[in-house]
């Protein structure tokens, strides 16, 4: 093969590779799902076709792409699921088990070739092991033994392949025979994805032409170039001990096996197996009985048929695939970002026409010119609040895409810590911005973590305390107003309240005579430096705290808070905004200075007489409907100037989070707008109580006020 | 031999200067917002056609009185990196081209300002030139 067309066909590749990488990762979550179910559920004919479908396309589009340790991987895992399909084959654990690996490795692999990595992860054992499954024996635990006796059993069976030799070919292998000369089949296994496997062939040819001669190889260089072969065959006649020949061969990169038997007109003995030791570090589970499908097979063209796709398998991957994806299309998100900026921008353009409109408004009252240019921005208006919604939708993705990976993890945990526990998820088709669904993973990974760690007990505990031993926690995602809230609930212990009471006065996190609530206490959990974990589990103690997750919410604009009941469970509920990037706002201003002020989060607003606000232990409050509602000053909490005059009246933007209410004073109400929040860029990230920045139609940057900070950072303040 | 171009701008009796290929744009004070909590040094933030950037008062970073702002202040937009900020100063002077053999380490002592905001001190003359380093001009102290 010349350079050039290595090129070209690297480049084909690309175009290709980010579509196949989308598939396969989403092919490979359905399928790990699939197992989690078929392990529950036990042998149901639709769930097996899914998985035998997933596993099969996978297949395919691997092959298509050249990768065939994937190839070999999911070749065999489709073989399993066909028998179990045809009922021929029960459900095992064992085997659910392995299936789990299968999608384990193939993740790797997958983020390997996205990675533009060489595939380096093994596979040789689960396959193995499926095939062992696939025969009805138990997967091979002690692959050593098992590879004595296939090796053994390959001693009788080799038979020598038919070189196909002509006329001169011939009378030199018989001219050797007479001869004396030691004749040789060689059969080389290349590494898997080896690149120019033609050219290996070559050098290996040159190398025993070094030694002796060479007859044949099979397949010829053509077929080894455009094929896919494993390896190659070689006929060979030398002198040489064959322990030398290998030494020789294995020199070549990139051949990881060579067995050599002599070639004896259909009598063949096994004189050795080489391995390349190297090799073998690098892919461990190189077993030598998957030299099997080389020796044992009495076709000409081994090679070929030694690879587990078959061209029609890749044809019909692609028509399933055409068929099932009609309804969708994928669009890159930056694409989609860019659009939504697009619009951001128009919104802050009609912003500024409606001033204009009404400016001129103010000034030609009686124009009639003027009352056509307001009525275009109305209807403009109407338009742009349609668009931005459609555009907005595009971003909505379904929870249960995160959700998806958490059987997984509980049945994993569960099964190390000895615990029986049981994921109930609800709600996974509730929708939430695609920015809040990539992050909020790792939070709720934590909280599961937590839950299944600290919250679940023990099957003995259970049963001592009367409860089933199987626990359960319960994923729930659900809209609340114009929040999305997250639930996390275990049927566990709850909260030792009075351990986390004394941990957090022997920290020095609360002083000792301190009163809190029942609640008060339970958050205490989310201060820094704070953790229950009597001994680190590789589980939830990973040193990282309670502390994070809130603050990873936190910046998302949600809450987490807890309740618990002791011996019933805990649960903990998030409550986040449902979209990040256009938003109706509430436009205060403080003195000079104008703040948005997220609808969402506005409950009411009020006019306050000043002699109305009492202070309480410092902190100024005003009675509301019979209830006392906490205020802050926005200028004091600012450090903002001090006004020179002063009303007898403040406004008070009541704003509520969750449960929590808080009243922010403000001089003046300036009414309601869309902002599209744009960030503060890095160097101002993290300020407390400032969510982003918008641009305002006259041009001016304003900041928009981050409640569920406030808030956070307001009952911080109360308990110090 | 290596030679520089630079933007030149004067901070009360001082001169500065910045590599240009950092400049995005020289413009007008525009209105500033300010924005609470942050660090002294920054002056707020400011649409940028669109986008909102940050502003530093560099003198505030060199422990420099305020001044009233005046018909030659200006902002700096400069792009470190991937961040683009801009730098507030009293005027903009010139653009001019620098040896880089005429560019000395700062001196131990420097200027009475924080050693670690300077890369080195340009000689044009009888000139001199604080060159900064423009990497810790935004960001920790």
């Amino acid at each position: 093969m010349s350079q050039d067309d290595d090129k070209s066909m690297e480049v084909d590749l690309g175009e290709f590779l980010e579509f196949y990488l989308l598939d396969s990762s989403e092919q490979i979550e359905r399928l790990g799902a699939g197992l989690l179910q078929l392990e529950k559920e036990g042998g149901n004919i639709g769930l097996i076709n899914d998985l035998f479908r997933s596993a099969h396309s996978l297949k395919g589009a691997s092959g298509t792409m050249g990768f065939t340790p994937i190839v070999a991987m999911t070749h065999a895992a489709e073989d399993l699921l066909d028998r179990l399909r045809q009922g021929k084959i029960e459900v095992s654990l064992e085997m659910i088990d392995i299936l789990l690996s299968v999608t384990d490795r193939v993740k790797a692999m997958l983020s390997q070739v996205e990675q533009h990595q060489e595939i380096s992860v093994g596979f040789e054992d689960l396959v193995s092991s499926m095939k062992a499954l696939l025969n009805g024996e138990k997967p091979a635990e002690q692959a050593n033994q098992h590879t004595v006796e296939e090796r053994e059993a390959t001693l009788d069976e080799f038979v020598p392949l038919d070189f196909c030799l002509d006329q001169s070919e011939s009378a030199k292998l018989n001219n050797a025979h007479m001869m004396g000369h030691g004749v040789y089949q060689v059969d080389v296994k290349l590494a898997p994805n080896t690149l120019m496997k033609a050219v290996r062939a070559v050098m290996a040819t040159q190398r025993l032409e070094g030694m002796g001669t060479v007859i044949k190889l099979l397949p010829n260089v053509e077929d080894l170039e455009v094929g896919d072969a494993e390896g190659f065959s070689l006929l060979v006649l030398c002198d040489e001990p064959v322990e030398e020949i290998q030494r020789e061969l294995l020199e070549v990169s990139e051949l990881v096996e060579v067995v050599i038997h002599s070639y004896l007109d259909g009598e063949g003995i096994v004189e050795e197996t080489g391995v390349d030791a190297t090799r073998l570090v690098e892919a461990p589970a190189l077993e030598p009985d998957m030299i099997k499908p080389i020796v044992h097979q009495k076709i000409t063209v081994v090679p070929k048929a030694a690879v587990p796709v078959s061209t029609t398998a890749v044809t019909e991957a692609v028509v399933g695939e055409s068929n099932t994806q009609v309804h969708t299309i994928r669009v890159d998100t930056v694409r989609m970002d860019n659009l939504i900026n697009l619009v951001g921008e128009m919104v802050i353009t009609r912003t500024r026409l409606v001033q204009i409109g009404l400016d001129l408004k103010a000034q030609y009252q009686m124009d009639g010119m003027v009352t056509h240019l307001n009525e275009a921005n109305v209807y403009l208006g109407r338009l742009m609040n349609d668009l931005q919604e459609s555009v907005m939708r595009l971003r909505m993705v379904a929870i249960g895409t995160v959700f998806s990976r958490f059987p997984r993890l509980v049945r994993d945990l569960a099964k190390k810590t000895g615990k029986e526990i049981e994921l109930v998820l609800k709600g996974e088709d509730t929708e939430l911005d695609k920015t809040v669904v990539e992050v909020i993973g790792d939070p709720l990974m934590h909280l599961i973590r937590n839950s299944v760690d600290h919250g679940i007990e023990s099957p003995e505990e259970r049963r001592a305390s009367g409860k089933p031993e199987l626990g359960t926690i319960t994923l729930d995602a659900y809209h609340e107003g114009n929040h999305i809230a997250i639930s996390i609930s275990d049927d566990g212990a709850g909260l030792d309240l009075a351990k986390i009471r004394s941990i957090a006065v022997s920290k020095g996190l609360i002083g000792e005579k301190e009163e809190l609530s029942e609640s008060d206490i339970s958050n205490l959990i989310f201060l820094p430096g704070f953790s229950t974990a009597e001994k680190v589990t590789d589980i939830s103690g990973r040193g990282v705290g309670m502390d994070v997750v809130k603050k990873a919410l936190n910046n998302l604009g949600g809450i987490v808070d807890i309740t618990t009941r002791k011996g019933k469970g805990t649960t903990f509920t998030i409550r986040l905004p449902l979209t990040l990037a256009i938003i109706q706002a509430l436009l205060v201003e403080v003195g000079e200075e104008v703040y948005a002020v997220p609808i969402t989060s506005v409950l009411e607003t009020l006019l306050v007489d000043r002699v109305n606000i009492k202070t309480v232990g410092g902190l100024p409050m005003v009675q509301l409907r019979g209830n006392t509602l906490p205020l802050i000053s926005l200028q004091e909490k600012f450090d903002l100037p001090t006004p020179e005059t002063t009303n007898s009246e403040v406004f008070v933007v009541v704003v509520g989070f969750g449960d929590k209410a808080l009243g922010l004073i403000v001089d003046e109400l300036r009414g309601q707008q869309e902002v599209v929040i744009k960030s503060l860029g890095d160097f101002l990230s993290n300020l407390p109580g400032i969510a982003g920045a918008t641009i305002l139609g006259d041009g001016k940057v304003t900041l928009i006020l981050d409640i569920g900070s406030l808030i956070q950072d307001f009952l911080v303040t109360k308990k110090n | 031999m290596a030679e520089q171009q630079l933007v030149t701008f004067s901070l009360g009796s001082e001169e500065f200067g910045v590599d240009i290929m950092r400049v995005q744009e020289i413009i007008r004070i525009p209105p500033i917002t300010r924005v609470p909590k942050a660090p002294t040094y920054v002056e707020g933030v400011i649409n940028l056609r669109g986008n909102v950037i940050p502003v530093i008062s560099l003198r505030s970073r060199f422990g420099m009185d305020r001044v009233e702002e005046t018909d030659l202040s200006r902002i700096i937009v400069l792009q470190v990196q991937t961040k683009v900020f801009g730098i507030r100063v009293d005027a903009v002077t010139e653009v001019l081209r620098l040896d880089s053999e005429s560019i000395e380490p700062p001196p131990p002592i420097a200027l009475g300002m924080d050693s670690q905001f300077i890369r080195g001190v340009g000689k044009i003359g009888e000139r001199l030139l604080i060159l900064l380093e423009l990497d810790r001009i935004m960001g920790g102290e």
